[in-house]
């Protein structure tokens, strides 16, 4: 529903990054590897928790 | 086990360094990786009491959220069991992040601000009260102050003989830090394939004994100089409680 805080394998922070993320690949359509990279998420288990997320509060929200 | 040990920085960061520790035993270099995860303790929510959440998130998913988020836990201020009291009032529109989080103790704060807690909508609304808990990753994952900490042999590369010529090389990947002509090198300066180092050549790998490359990351609760320190420290305490218990 909301991003992840930590990432669930290793336990690095990763939330802190979403909103940037968010922006910058489905905005402004950059890569999103090379937007991966500049935000220092390295290792795979991390970077998938921000490409594999979908925010779901704005479709549970009516229902509420 | 030698007295002394060899410490070297290969790169030092405020959360991230990686360092190479001579004269140490297997034995001790995997005792000082699971006293960074497990023994030294940082401070985590651990009980919230929910004024008002009229978000679309249950009380206890926003408490798990606001468990995850690491704080600021300086070192030797505060022992095991101790506690700090936090806040937090968002009304929506708008998200609450981890920074709205507001500390009774000037040195505790969430030591990332961008965290998204919760997206609130009109008219709803998060108050909460919040008690930080001083405990160790032993208890929950949330008090762990390493993250991704490990270990490996530091390797020495010695060449032995020339490949011949045009022969196709198969690719030798190596990882973390080598010692290859008296120097560290770290393996992804070459792109941890020693073929491209070592081009023609023909060489040996070998672990070097009692030499480990120590990689750590916190997640931000404390400096990985803290982290390591107060690992060390609690293997010492041990020890000595240990001597203490076994002299009648
Ligand atoms: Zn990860």
């Amino acid at each position: 529903m909301m991003v992840p805080v930590r990432c669930f394998t290793c336990g690095n922070v990763v939330g802190e990054h979403w909103e940037e993320f968010k922006a910058r690949t489905r905005e402004d359509d950059e890569n999103p590897k090379a937007v991966l990279d500049e935000l220092g998420v390295e290792r795979a288990c991390c970077r998938r928790m921000l490409v594999s997320h979908k925010d779901l509060v704005d479709i549970v929200a009516p229902y509420q | 086990m030698s007295e002394q040990y060899e410490v070297e920085f290969i790169e030092r960061g405020d959360r991230e360094a990686t360092f190479l520790v001579r004269g140490v035993t297997p034995a001790f270099a995997n005792g000082v990786r699971r006293a960074m995860l497990a023994d030294v303790p940082t401070l985590s929510i651990d009980e919230v009491r929910v004024v008002e959440n009229s978000s679309v998130m249950f009380d206890e998913q926003i408490g798990l959220r606001l468990g995850l988020v690491p704080l600021t836990t300086p070192r030797d201020e505060f022992s095991e069991g101790e506690t700090v009291t936090l806040a937090l009032d968002v009304e929506g529109p708008g998200t609450a992040y981890s920074g709205d989080l507001v500390s009774s103790d000037d040195l505790v704060s969430p030591a990332e601000e961008n965290v998204p807690i919760i997206d609130l909508k009109e008219g709803q609304r998060l108050e909460i009260e919040a008690d930080a808990v001083m405990d160790t990753g032993k208890e929950h994952a949330k008090h762990q102050g390493g993250v991704a900490v490990g270990y490996r042999h530091l390797q020495r590369i010695e060449v032995v003989g020339d490949n011949e010529a045009f022969e196709q090389d198969d690719p030798r990947i190596v990882r973390g830090v080598i010692e290859a002509e008296g120097e560290l090198v770290p393996a992804e300066s070459f792109g941890n394939d020693l073929t491209n180092r070592y081009e023609g050549k023909e060489v040996e790998v070998h672990d070097v004994p009692n030499a480990f490359v120590f990689d750590v990351e916190t997640d931000g609760s404390m400096s990985v100089d803290d982290l390591v320190l107060a690992a060390v420290d609690s293997i010492g305490d041990r020890a000595d409680e240990l001597a203490a218990a076994v002299q009648l």
